[in-house]
């Protein structure tokens, strides 16, 4: 009769298991590798944004010694299906692409980040790019480029970019210690300035800026891949306009910590206003909890990811014991229960045999309790290949996210989401003339079944690429919502009833 | 063996008026660039190889210094360990008048290859140039690079037969369960892998020097006790007590020595860095070096080896549980716990015997700087003696939090008697 006691125990607990997605892998969707050997074993970013204006994103994935490529999304409400197009993004040495709209005209342009100089193309429209560095000024310098971020200054006309180097790609025997300058490159009108050095600068893999204390200030976050630096850490920098960056010291509350920083994800989790930030590493995953939340707080944070179920530290299915390497995190709501999901892309680094090479991705689902459950062999994403960059985005506009992984030296994947899922809202926020037009660092709040959920509008983080589109919300069984816009100024826009199961534009 | 200081200086002077080496170096000042060369690659690759925790560092440091005394042996005909350390078998007969560094090349190169070989990419780039740098500075015949091969692969085969060849999980078993019992090790960390302590059977290691693991077993720690006035209690409130007013001096010297893993070139790595700065600098010809970087590496390998015998024969609670569970909740420590039990120390233990063994060889007073920490902005320190700078190690885990004073004394004991069973060897 042992056996009855367990079962009581475990039913609530099952009772409260989120409802897992079916992902179904579209092999024929798209075909695509990123290539390379030592300096393409980081990198491999997607971007993923609509250029077409159907609604539906369009994807660019960085090639390395193959050229990036533009997919255009020919997919349907059923299967997915993506073309390659001539857009002029096919160049070499590519391992990252982030999109953003630079001048403000309503037509999406990219950063592509290269071993080598990297390149602002402006968008033309129709999927269509051309080079922009010499008109804009932007100097794409000689690095090797491995992260990006971008934020709209108070008051300026152009965003301000943030672009992170890694190695000094030219030492051979001695590449520890060798990091080469971050830059920032702040606007000068309608171009870019000079660079600025952020010094120091620690081999940074992710950059992403984000207003972490709800300050209305966005900072600079990186995160920085303790294998090359010597001296360094994950770093936070202020910037504030008309004032040169400068590092939150440990005097400021900054707390030290030394990780494999390979990607940036943040979420407010908790719905305490304050985002949470999962930090990719190599079985050493942080979720970080601010510690105090509230005005004035310090950036000090726990590390929640074993509490919360996120250490994602081996993979969880497939027998390899090894620890895991983990890339591009994202928080998104994959089965529309109203509850933030976690993916994260894996794959080892190149043949390091003390980690696993059979190194599943993960999909962790939260619950209502806060924690999250491993689906990632249950969804059908538990690819074996050498992820790197990746994307949670609703492809096939059926108001599902769906998944698209860029694998090193092997195909990239994509997979459908068949669901189930609840309801769902996406928000388009829209400063309609203003210089950031999309409300970068901004943020959505939609509330629901008597909760708020809330989004940053973000450009950089992740590994290596991001996602520029609507911000998706699940509602699970709520059938009517309510949305607003925190403004980057910080204006409150009003709660308005949004539609349910439909995307909506909200201007200013 | 004890080479006094006048000796280096007298050398180094005589250095900086030699004419630049030739494009074929000579015999023995290729050597000594051979090897340097290699051990500051190496130091690189223990901080930058995920198994490199410090028992595995000090037992690749040990292997690694054993193979440069060989490579030396055969080539100039000095005495071999073969025979006189624990299980390796002489090699075949060796012919002399090979080119010490060409065969120094050939058996580094090996040696590295095959510690290092589960390295990361960039580790792999690395051993590559250094490989194909140094093959250019000595030239030199084929065979003797062989010759340098073969010296290696014998050590290594040797090497595969202690029990410390395969790390698995970077060092934490599965299935670990801690012992319930009042004053035993509990995990200190967040993070999942070190739930389980740090090779718990690295004890059970062969030696290389000394006898077996229980050759130098220590006395009991206080005994555990929550009593305020016992005398455990009264080592944990020291640390407590210390933690609250520690000086900027006293920070810098836990930083100095912290030596984390995968951030540093490890404790035993600082002490390699130390031999090799003072061997640059004093021009220390390849021989003695090589003499030197084999006595310390096996002194390290065994110090590893007595000092986690016994850390697992106390299996001991470590400050920051029994201060948290008793004295003060909140209490931070300075630097992270390490996830093993706490007595003794290890840093201890290994500085106690690499202090001894470069007394032994440098002399007692032999002043130095330590700039092995340089590049990542810790300063340069300065030390009157080897033992003063064990000895500052040593006091550093208590102000970081993480040891108690027994260990960290009867850890620098253990060192001592660990050493002198390296220095027993018969070499130059």
């Amino acid at each position: 009769m042992k056996w009855l006691p367990l079962l009581l125990v475990a039913t609530p607990v099952l009772a409260q298991e989120p409802a897992v997605p079916q992902f179904r892998a579209e092999p024929a969707a798209v075909a695509h590798r990123f290539s390379g050997e030592w300096t393409f074993m980081v990198g491999g970013g997607v971007a993923a944004f609509d250029c077409s204006g159907d609604g539906k994103p369009e994807l660019v994935m960085a090639g390395g010694t193959a050229p990036a490529a533009l997919f255009r999304n020919d997919s349907t409400e059923g299967a997915l299906r993506f073309t390659p197009i001539p857009a002029g993004v096919e160049m070499t040495d590519v391992a990252g692409a982030y999109a953003l709209d630079i001048d403000a005209d309503a037509v999406t342009d990219l950063v592509l980040l290269r071993v080598g100089e990297n390149v602002v193309l402006r968008g033309l429209g129709n999927c269509r790019f051309e080079r922009a560095n010499e008109a804009w000024g932007l100097q794409g310098g000689d690095a090797w480029t491995t992260a990006f971020a971008a934020t709209w200054e108070a008051g300026a006309p152009w965003p301000t970019l943030a672009f992170g180097n890694y190695i000094n790609r030219a030492e051979e025997a001695f590449p520890w210690g060798s990091c080469t300058e971050n830059w920032l490159l702040r606007p000068d009108g309608r171009r870019f300035a000079a660079p600025i050095p952020l010094t120091p600068s620690y081999c940074a893999l992710s950059m992403l800026f984000t207003d972490w204390n709800r300050s209305g200030q966005p900072a600079l976050r990186v995160s920085n891949d303790r294998e090359y630096y010597k001296g360094g850490q994950e770093q936070l920098w202020h910037v504030a306009p008309a004032t040169p960056p400068r590092l939150y010291s440990e005097a400021e509350g900054w707390q030290r910590l030394r990780i494999w920083g390979m990607g940036i994800a943040g979420a407010d989790l908790d719905g305490d206003r304050y985002p949470e930030y999962f930090l990719t590493s190599m079985a050493d995953n942080k979720l970080q909890h601010l510690k105090a939340p509230g005005p004035g707080a310090l950036p000090q944070y726990d590390d929640t990811a074993w509490a919360r179920g996120v250490t994602a530290h081996r993979p969880y299915t497939g027998g390899d014991p090894r620890p895991s390497t983990a890339w591009h995190p994202a928080f998104a709501d994959v089965n529309n229960d109203g509850f933030t999901d976690l993916f994260v892309a894996k794959g080892n680094v190149w043949e390091m045999p003390d980690f696993a090479e059979q190194d599943p991705n993960n999909l962790l689902l939260q619950g209502a309790d806060g924690t999250f459950t491993e689906a990632g062999d249950r969804a059908g994403v538990a690819s074996g290949l050498q992820a790197r960059g990746a994307a949670v985005v609703d492809l096939n506009a059926d108001g599902r996210l769906d998944l698209v992984v860029v694998n090193r030296n092997g195909p990239a994947e994509i997979w459908r989401n068949a669901g189930p899922g609840g309801h769902w809202v996406a928000i388009d926020p829209l400063q309609e003339g203003a210089p950031n037009r999309n409300a970068i660092n901004g943020w959505v709040e939609l509330r629901a079944a008597g909760r708020v959920q809330r989004q940053e509008v973000t450009v950089g983080g992740g590994h290596a690429g991001g996602t520029f589109a609507p911000l998706h919300f699940g509602l699970g069984a709520a059938n009517q919502a309510e949305a607003r816009v925190i403004w980057p100024d910080g204006t409150e826009g009003p709660w308005q009833p949004v539609p349910v199961d439909t995307v909506t534009q909200i201007r200013r | 063996m004890d080479l006094r200081r006048r000796h280096f200086l007298t050398l180094a002077a005589a250095a900086l008026s030699a004419p630049a080496l030739p494009a074929r170096a000579a015999a023995t000042g290729g050597t000594e660039k051979v090897i340097l060369d290699w051990y500051r690659l190496i130091l690189e690759l223990v901080r930058h190889t995920a198994t490199y925790s410090p028992p595995v560092a000090a037992r690749a440091f040990g292997y690694l210094g054993v193979i440069a005394w060989e490579a030396q042996a055969a080539a100039r005909g000095y005495p071999s360990l073969a025979g006189q350390v624990n299980g390796l078998p002489p090699r075949p007969n060796d012919r002399m008048a090979r080119d010490p560094a060409v065969v120094m090349q050939g058996a580094l190169t090996a040696g590295v290859r095959a510690l290092f070989g589960n390295t990361g990419p960039t580790g792999q780039r690395a051993m590559n140039a250094m490989q194909k740098r140094l093959d250019a500075l000595v030239g030199g015949r084929a065979a003797d690079l062989a010759k340098g091969g073969e010296i290696a692969a014998h050590v290594l085969a040797w090497a595969e037969g202690d029990g410390g060849a395969d790390v698995q999980n970077l060092g934490f078993p599965d299935g670990y369960e801690p012992s319930n019992l009042p004053g035993a090790w509990v995990p200190t960390s967040d993070i999942r892998l070190q739930q389980a302590p740090l090779l718990p059977e690295w004890g059970h290691v062969r030696p290389m020097a000394m006898a077996d693991g229980m050759a130098c077993t220590l006395t009991p720690p206080p005994p555990y006790d929550e009593t305020p006035g016992s005398a455990f209690h009264a080592e944990a409130m020291e640390v407590y007590e210390t933690s609250k007013t520690l000086t900027d001096e006293q920070k810098i010297i836990a930083r100095f020595w912290s030596d984390d893993p995968m951030l540093s070139p490890t404790p035993p790595g600082h002490w390699i860095s130390i031999l090799i700065e003072i061997a640059a600098r004093d021009a220390l010809p390849a021989e003695r070096l090589a003499d030197a970087l084999a006595r310390l590496g096996m002194a390290q390998n065994d110090a590893f080896i007595a000092c986690w015998q016994s850390k697992y024969e106390y299996n001991l609670i470590r400050p920051v549980t029994y201060i948290r569970r008793l004295i003060d909740p909140k209490w931070q420590t300075l630097l992270i716990t390490p996830p093993f039990p706490e007595y003794p120390s290890g840093h201890s233990t290994m500085s106690g015997a690499s202090a001894e063994v470069l007394t032994a060889i440098f002399g007692d007073g032999f002043t130095f700087d330590d700039a092995t920490h340089a590049d990542d902005g810790l300063p340069v320190r300065h030390f009157a003696s080897f033992r003063a700078a064990a000895q500052e190690a040593a006091i550093s885990r208590l102000y970081g939090g993480i040891h108690y004073r027994a260990a960290i004394e009867r850890g620098l004991d253990q060192g001592a008697c660990v050493a002198q069973h390296a220095l027993r060897l018969k070499t130059l």
